[in-house]
């Protein structure tokens, strides 16, 4: 990759990154957080990404991001209070700059209608402020004034009419520790500033202590630079772009400055280091905390430039943390091998104990803490990949505020336990059946103002969107205070598409997971929102796809809940090893209720040559994996078998005759996809620790089969 | 008399060193050989700023001898005078 290429890719990296403040920023502003710091970390969000983007030129993305930013600038400086109103219109403008960003990333334009509209809701919030036009140059109609020619020629002798009118500046700059620590140098910063005009460089030396007292890398100094330049004040600015948050500056044209310091002196005439106001706004962090932010004068304590911004850092967009920044690629191969290590370890111990020797013997003891370690490096590898599920939840509330706004309801998404960590891959695959949810929860599950006020509820709906941590399983729920199934309506559907029988008895968990049979779709009319032509089914194999399972809960009246659980990894498997017809099979753990040893009596014929087994007082359908997957043609006397009591994604429950059980253990998952082609029934394979590839089974399909022929003939069973 | 030597790149990660070593030959009439500095950052400029304090309060002679153009240059660009880090003028 060339290096220009290299460095692009970081800038739109860290745009992500911006992105992901920005938003959650202005949730909190929002949520009425009016804490300066928040405004600040905002501001601070879209300005890098304006920095990147100039230097890219990017100019459509520029152009709009100076408009945010102005507008962000004014709320900063509490020109503009941040109502409701205004905080929507910023969301809006996020996602509208989160489009642009990746229009400028993949080569393609935005939409260019979407941008102007919110641009032009944000130059409205600017009021009297100069907008920029078209091109990008402050237009002068927009400016208070009248243009006034004045001859200059009868006041000052200008020998040469074309030479540039120069200008006189003040520069204060006084770095924090954080300019250095990121590589940028002062040395380099005046050196700039020399290109531009005459410079005359002052270094206030005073608050350098003695040796023993230094901070080697602290940063003590402090300069006043006068600038003679024919350069405008932008441009001056500009050198100091990207150190901007680890110091403090100031710029001033001369003759304010000398003004200013007039000023001050007649005030405190004993005060010996010039304090001015700075006439330009302070971009620090500090102007939160500092009680006298306009003041440059050198503080007296120790290191307070340096205490603070590490303070503003702390507080502000969470505590920095060391990162590095890591190829995918390369955590997926360190993954595989990690993999190998584990399946190598396995037939290592399977060697010893084949070799006789006894488990208290100091090979197998050693034996067994590689396998602890092993397993260590496991988790920490797996923790490599672990990605909160924060981005896709805030990508959530893009959608929810699309789809609000385009069905004219008012809907507040909540969202908790944004930082619990999932694999990449459940991460990246998760939105998609999420945005279809929330799609489906605004469009159909929360009422429309009207009505909500009809009931007895607030006007404003709400959908939560959470994620936690339960037995080693992530659980998302997506619940909305809507309506709740209808589910009279539900049922009727379902029988007048023949997906059950009409005299079917079901409980009321069962109409409503009706909604996830294919073919299944509430909606009478197809609307633009949910009704892509994709219903409920295809979010349930979305996540049955993870390894996760979905269901619905509805109250009526009081709205449902969605619940999804999902494997905390793809890579490995708790698992039990069984034998069906001479083959090794291995069976998730997540999905085997219990195992049991079928009685003569209690399996029971159906006619078509179905079977089922009692098991606590219900009929369980009996499956012989064997037959399914065509290891033998005969069927086979299920009392000489082991049943494992399976339920799938779905809730249905089965037992699966296998013909025994070998014992527990994690496998790591190889797919078969990748590798060789999808088999119906098997999720996935894995290597055994005596080296022999075991299939992994989908359980979820060798139930679903069946269980599609037979959920006419298992209804009245089950209610028998 | 103790004679410190710089080395020829004075960046950030130097800094610290600098200090340690400057310490080390604390309540010595001190000379630091400048002729090899190559690169110089302003981290370690504040480095010889704080030793000519510390030696000054000492009441012990710090020198910087030899500076090489690059370290001149550094100061002069960041507007120190040379005495703020040595006793006496530059020989050059």
């Amino acid at each position: 990759m060339d290096p220009m290429a290299a460095i692009k890719q970081t800038f739109f990296q860290e745009c992500e990154e911006q992105l992901v403040e920005l938003e959650s920023g202005l949730l909190r502003m929002e949520d009425g957080d009016d804490d300066l710091e928040t405004v600040n970390a905002v501001f601070r969000a879209v300005h890098s990404i304006k920095g990147g983007a100039g230097a890219f030129g990017f100019d459509e993305l520029v152009e709009f991001v100076h408009v945010f930013e102005t507008t962000l600038d004014l709320i900063r400086s509490a020109k503009l209070a941040a109502t409701p109103a205004v905080t929507k219109t910023l969301l809006r403008a996020s996602d509208v700059l989160a489009d642009l960003v990746r229009a400028a990333r993949e080569g393609g334009s935005a939409d260019a209608g979407a941008v102007k509209i919110i641009a032009d809701e944000l130059s409205a919030l600017l009021g009297g402020a100069p907008r920029q036009d078209d091109d990008g140059k402050v237009s002068v109609d927009s400016l208070d004034f009248e243009p006034v020619c004045i001859s200059l020629d009868s006041i000052f002798d200008i020998g040469e009419p074309e030479a540039p009118a120069t200008q006189d500046f003040i520069l204060r700059f006084k770095p924090a520790v954080g300019l250095y620590a990121k590589a940028n140098e002062t040395l380099r910063l005046l050196r700039e500033l020399g290109r531009l005009g005459e410079t005359s460089v002052e270094c206030d030396t005073t608050e350098i202590p003695l040796l023993t007292e230094l901070d080697p890398e602290g940063a003590y100094l402090c300069w006043t630079i006068h600038l003679t330049t024919s350069a405008p004040e932008q441009q001056v600015r500009e050198i100091f772009e990207f150190v901007e948050w680890d110091c403090e500056l100031s710029v001033e044209t001369a003759d304010v400055g000398k003004l200013l310091e007039a000023l001050q002196e007649s005030l405190e005439p004993h005060e010996a280091p010039p304090a001015p106001i700075a006439v330009a706004e302070l971009r620090d962090t500090s102007v939160a905390t500092d009680p006298a932010p306009t003041s440059f004068a050198a503080p007296s304590d120790d290191h307070p430039a340096a205490a603070r911004a590490e303070a503003a850092k702390g507080e502000g967009s969470g505590a920095v943390q060391a990162t590095i920044r890591v190829d995918l690629d390369r955590v997926d191969r360190l993954i595989n091998l990690v993999g190998e290590l584990v399946i190598n370890q396995a037939m290592l111990s399977q060697r010893v104990s084949e070799a006789g020797l006894s488990r208290a013997s100091s090979v197998a003891i050693g034996l067994d803490e590689l396998e602890q370690l092993t397993r260590d490096i496991q988790d920490s590898v797996m923790a490599i990949r672990a990605q909160p599920v924060k981005p896709v939840f805030q990508r959530m509330s893009r959608t929810v505020r699309e789809v609000a706004s385009m069905t004219g309801k008012s809907v507040r998404l909540v969202m908790d336990g944004e930082t619990t960590e999932v694999d990449k891959t459940v991460v990246e695959r998760l939105t998609d059946p999420l945005t279809h949810m929330i799609r489906n929860a605004v469009d159909h599950g929360i009422e429309k103002a009207e009505d909500r006020i009809a009931a007895g509820k607030p006007e404003e709906g709400s959908l939560r969107l959470s994620a936690t941590h339960r037995s080693g399983r992530i659980v998302i729920e997506v619940a909305d205070d809507g309506a709740g199934i209808n589910r009279a309506r539900v049922r009727q559907i379902a029988v007048d598409k023949g997906l059950i029988p009409a005299e079917a008895n079901l409980t009321d968990d069962e109409i409503d997971n009706l909604i996830f049979l294919p073919g299944f779709s509430t909606a009478s009319s197809v609307s633009n929102i949910s009704g892509r032509g994709v219903g409920m089914d295809v979010v349930k194999r979305a996540i049955q796809a993870l390894g996760g399972r979905i269901s619905i809960s509805s109250v009526p009246g009081r709205g449902s809940t969605f619940s999804m659980s999902l494997p905390l990894t793809l890579a490995v498997l708790d698992g039990m090893v069984v034998t069906v017809g001479g083959q090794t099979l291995v069976v998730p753990l997540t999905a085997i209720i219990e195992t049991l040893q079928p009685k003569k009596e209690s399996v029971h014929e159906l006619g078509s040559g179905a079977r089922v087994i009692a098991t606590r007082n219900t009929f369980t359908p009996l499956i012989d994996v064997g037959a399914v997957l065509l290891y033998r043609d005969e069927p086979i006397e299920p009392t000489s078998q082991v049943a494992l009591l399976v339920e799938s994604e779905s809730g249905a429950k089965c037992a699966l005759l296998v013909d025994a059980i070998q014992g527990q253990r994690q496998v790591v998952i190889k797919s078969l996809e990748t590798n060789y082609g999808h088999v119906h029934g098997i999720a996935a394979a894995t290597i055994l620790g005596d080296g022999r590839v075991a299939l992994i089974l989908d359980v979820d399909a060798i139930v679903a089969r069946p269980r599609a022929d037979m959920i006419v003939a298992d209804m009245p069973a089950a209610a028998e | 008399m103790i004679t410190v030597r710089l080395p020829e790149i004075l960046d950030i990660r130097a800094a610290s060193p600098l200090a340690a070593e400057l310490l080390h030959a604390r309540g010595n009439p001190l000379t630091i050989d400048a002729s090899d500095v190559a690169k110089v950052g302003t981290q370690c400029i504040q480095v010889l700023l704080s030793a000519h304090a510390t030696w000054t309060a000492d009441g012990l002679p710090l020198n910087v001898a030899h500076p090489s153009e690059t370290l001149l240059d550094a100061l002069e660009t960041l507007g120190i005078p040379f005495t703020k880090i040595s006793e006496q003028e530059s020989a050059k």
